[in-house]
């Protein structure tokens, strides 16, 4: 009985010695959503938080308003979001003055988060807006450049066109739906094709839709022959991501924002295509990408 | 007296259960959404998409798996029969969504993947089924009907099928439920029906959506496991039947 | 088939260390299961007024899609903030668990040869003596056998609950879809698949080795 107690004390003590240091580190959560450009930025932030000394776990993986709910909660404590995304879904703002100019975009939903305990940190100067995309031999063959030429030509030819959109894009205020009354233009339901972001690239390769919905900075884009059709309403906003942190966070931790900081000059629209493109055409691992890329820019 | 006030509190229990699930779903926009003008088509076009894949899938299933399962019993092939239900269980024990996500790396996105993989799923319960319960048939049937002259292939129809008729019913049955699930899987593959509306729910919180889909499926899926109750109760003949609930 | 070699061996510790994460949640739910069905299971042999009812709600549930389960359990768990996650993948594993384990250990108690059961009170057992030399050894194969048909399918249910955040294999199939990755979507295919035929292939090792020898000896006599 002895000996049992002096065993059960011995391994407490251990047991204590050993989770001390973890308890004593500094712990961070970091969200993400669930497309490539996303588990990159999120990697980034994971791979500089660590070089810095903090434990990160992250929770990535998920839609939007999932992200922003987590962030809310408390259930994670930061993520890349982009500024038209808060702008127009989660504030529900439409006010296009504001929302295609990057630094009013950027202020307004600074301004806006900080009310609630929500901390936007430097943004990133790359725009990853939706587009809508088309095979490059059929807009050239229906002489299609810009979203009103579509709109034009889909008045001309009821029923021909078919379109392959995310879900998310769909419901946004953003999105689709609104997309159509700028542009007026309608598409039968049953002309939508709804499913999930990395599908829509396949669904437009293989033939299935005219036109899907895209990410500008995605790397299929260029490599799976697809041309952008230029939003010439601007009806897009700007979606410059930037790291939201919740305020409690960055009080215990301020040097999350210095951390972070450098990738603003580092990432620009040409390394996070690349970045994007390594990842989905080459197939590269991500965390071995983002720490390759992190070391070639002397960030870790 | 116990029992009694037990059934009692139960059935009450479900309406309480029943009443304020429809609160709820009214709260939450439920109802207004599945009849907004807009919507509505479009929720019944997915539920059409649906019903199409899951009956042309177990359509084709059924057919081959009965007509495997009646060969194997044939004295040529019956060596086989080993082996081939072996393969068969191990297919059964091959996730669902493995299944859908092979087809689709082998043969795309869309509608005719998600079939080819909903057909080979619901094979298997069929095929085995069929083979166990032709194979229960107790031999001295079989052998009175010889005596009396049956040809083999009356013996078949006449015989071991009606007797088996319990057992493949509820083959079906395991397969049409599974089925029914598995092509709300489908929309990852790009082959819509009822899972657009709960993964787009899930992703986007929207819980009117999400329940949009995922009760329809479950409602479907419980309607189809009534259908087979119905058909074994038609089909099987009244001297074989047994209670198959604890099936 | 080389670059499904490839993806496998540059990613090795990913796949692993999901695998791990499947094993996990689908270990925890099946210890829950078996505490709560194996006890109801037993429950409802003494009072049989129940076994219907238990037996069918189990059976409701097990009609229900998982997805579309897990869909239900959304929003009723959002509030706790466990909507998304392991909880309610464990949750609804458990659930479907219990149809398998209850129904197979109702039927393997009441299937214990009531000659034997007389047999064994004319001796004087107990009722817990009874249970615990008698119909436990008898029925434990078959108990067995609903934790294992209860196993085998909570691990494909696990590989669709990573649409819902709750990691594993099925992460891997859900990124290989969305960045056209069809190594990864096979990886993750073939590694559920696996783990399942594995699974299988354990506990029916693990029912053989339970039956006692005695029943064993009986079924050759039989035959």
């Amino acid at each position: 009985m002895k000996n049992l107690m002096k065993a059960f004390l011995v391994t407490a003590m251990l047991c204590v010695f050993i989770s001390a240091p973890a308890m004593a580190a500094k712990k961070v959560v970091v969200g993400g959503k669930n497309y490539t450009e996303q588990y990159i930025l999120a990697e980034m932030a994971k791979q500089l938080l660590e070089d810095a000394g903090f434990k990160v776990e992250s929770k990535t993986g998920v839609g939007s308003v999932v992200a922003r709910k987590s962030l809310v909660n408390g259930q994670i404590d930061l993520y890349y979001e982009y500024t038209g995304t808060a702008y127009t879904v989660f504030y529900k703002k439409k006010d296009t003055e504001i929302m295609t100019n990057p630094d009013k975009c950027y202020n307004w939903v600074k301004e806006a988060d900080a009310k609630k305990g929500l901390v936007w940190l430097e943004p990133l100067n790359f725009n990853n807006t939706y587009t809508l995309m088309m095979r490059k031999e059929d807009a050239k063959s229906k002489n299609i450049k810009t979203i009103s030429d579509l709109a034009k030509y889909i008045k001309e030819n009821p029923g021909e066109i078919n379109f392959g959109i995310d879900s998310e894009f769909y419901q946004r205020p953003d999105g689709f739906k609104k997309l159509m009354k700028t542009y007026d233009f309608r598409v039968g339901r049953n002309d939508i094709k709804l499913m999930s972001i990395g599908l829509t690239y396949m669904a437009l390769k293989e033939k299935e839709v005219s036109s899907a919905m895209g990410f500008s900075t995605d790397g299929r884009i260029s490599s799976f022959g697809f041309v952008n059709l230029v939003d010439n309403k601007n009806f897009f906003p700007v979606y410059n991501p930037a790291p939201v942190v919740r305020k409690e966070v960055l009080e215990k931790y301020p040097e999350i924002r210095d951390v972070l900081k450098p990738l603003t000059e580092k990432l620009t629209t040409k390394e996070i295509q690349k970045l994007n493109a390594l990842v989905d055409i080459e197939h590269k691992d991500i965390k071995e990408a983002v720490s390759d890329w992190l070391k070639a820019n002397n960030l870790i | 007296m116990i029992i009694n006030f037990l059934g009692k509190l139960k059935t009450f229990f479900l309406f309480v259960l029943f009443v304020l699930t429809g609160v709820y779903l009214e709260k939450i926009g439920f109802f207004d959404y599945i009849t907004d003008p807009y919507e509505y088509p479009y929720i019944l076009r997915l539920l059409k998409q649906h019903i199409v894949m899951v009956a042309v899938s177990m359509f084709l299933a059924t057919i081959t798996g009965v007509v495997v399962g009646i060969i194997l019993t044939r004295p040529k092939f019956s060596k086989y029969s080993g082996i081939v239900m072996y393969i068969v269980g191990l297919g059964q024990t091959i996730p669902s969504l493995a299944v859908l996500a092979l087809s689709l790396s082998v043969l795309g996105i869309g509608f005719k993947p998600a079939v080819f993989a909903l057909y080979i799923y619901s094979v298997l319960p069929i095929a085995r089924n069929t083979l166990a319960g032709i194979l229960s048939v107790p031999p001295e049937i079989k052998d009175a009907a010889k005596g009396t002259g049956f040809s083999n292939m009356r013996i078949l129809f006449e015989i071991e099928i009606p007797y088996s008729m319990s057992v493949i019913i509820t083959g079906f049955r395991v397969a049409l439920v599974i089925n029914i699930g598995t092509v709300a899987l489908g929309y990852l593959i790009g082959a819509g029906g009822l899972g657009e509306l709960i993964f787009t729910g899930i992703s986007l919180m929207d819980t009117k959506m999400l329940l949009a889909g995922a009760i329809p499926t479950t409602l479907l899926a419980l309607f189809g496991d009534f259908l087979c109750e119905l058909a074994s109760f038609i089909l099987v003949p009244k001297g074989l039947r047994t209670s198959s609930k604890t099936n | 088939m080389n670059k499904l070699l490839e993806y496998i061996l540059e990613n090795y510790n990913n796949i692993i260390s999901l695998t791990w994460e499947h094993i996990f949640i689908v270990s925890i739910a099946m210890v829950f299961a078996v505490i709560i069905g194996v006890p109801a299971g037993i429950f409802i042999t003494r009072y049989e007024v129940f076994a219907k009812k238990v037996i069918n709600t189990a059976n409701i549930f097990m009609t229900i899609p998982s997805i579309a389960l897990f869909g239900i359990m959304l929003p009723l768990l959002s509030p706790f903030n466990l909507g998304l996650g392991k909880v309610p993948a464990i949750i609804a594993l458990v659930l479907y668990s219990q149809l398998p384990i209850i129904r197979n250990t109702y039927v393997a108690i009441k299937n214990v040869d009531p000659a034997i059961v007389d047999a064994a009170k004319g001796t004087g057992l107990s009722r817990w003596r009874l249970l615990k030399e008698i119909e436990a050894p008898l029925a434990i194969p078959v108990i067995i056998a609903g934790v294992r048909t209860a196993s085998v399918m909570s691990i494909g249910i696990t590989a669709i609950a990573a649409y819902i955040g709750a990691g594993g294999l099925g992460v891997l199939i859900d990124q290989g879809i969305n960045r056209y990755y069809t190594e990864m979507v096979v990886t993750g295919a073939i590694m559920v698949s696996i783990l399942a035929i594995f699974v299988d292939a354990f506990m029916a090792a693990l029912e053989r080795i339970s039956t006692p020898k005695g029943v064993i000896l009986g079924r050759k006599l039989e035959k």
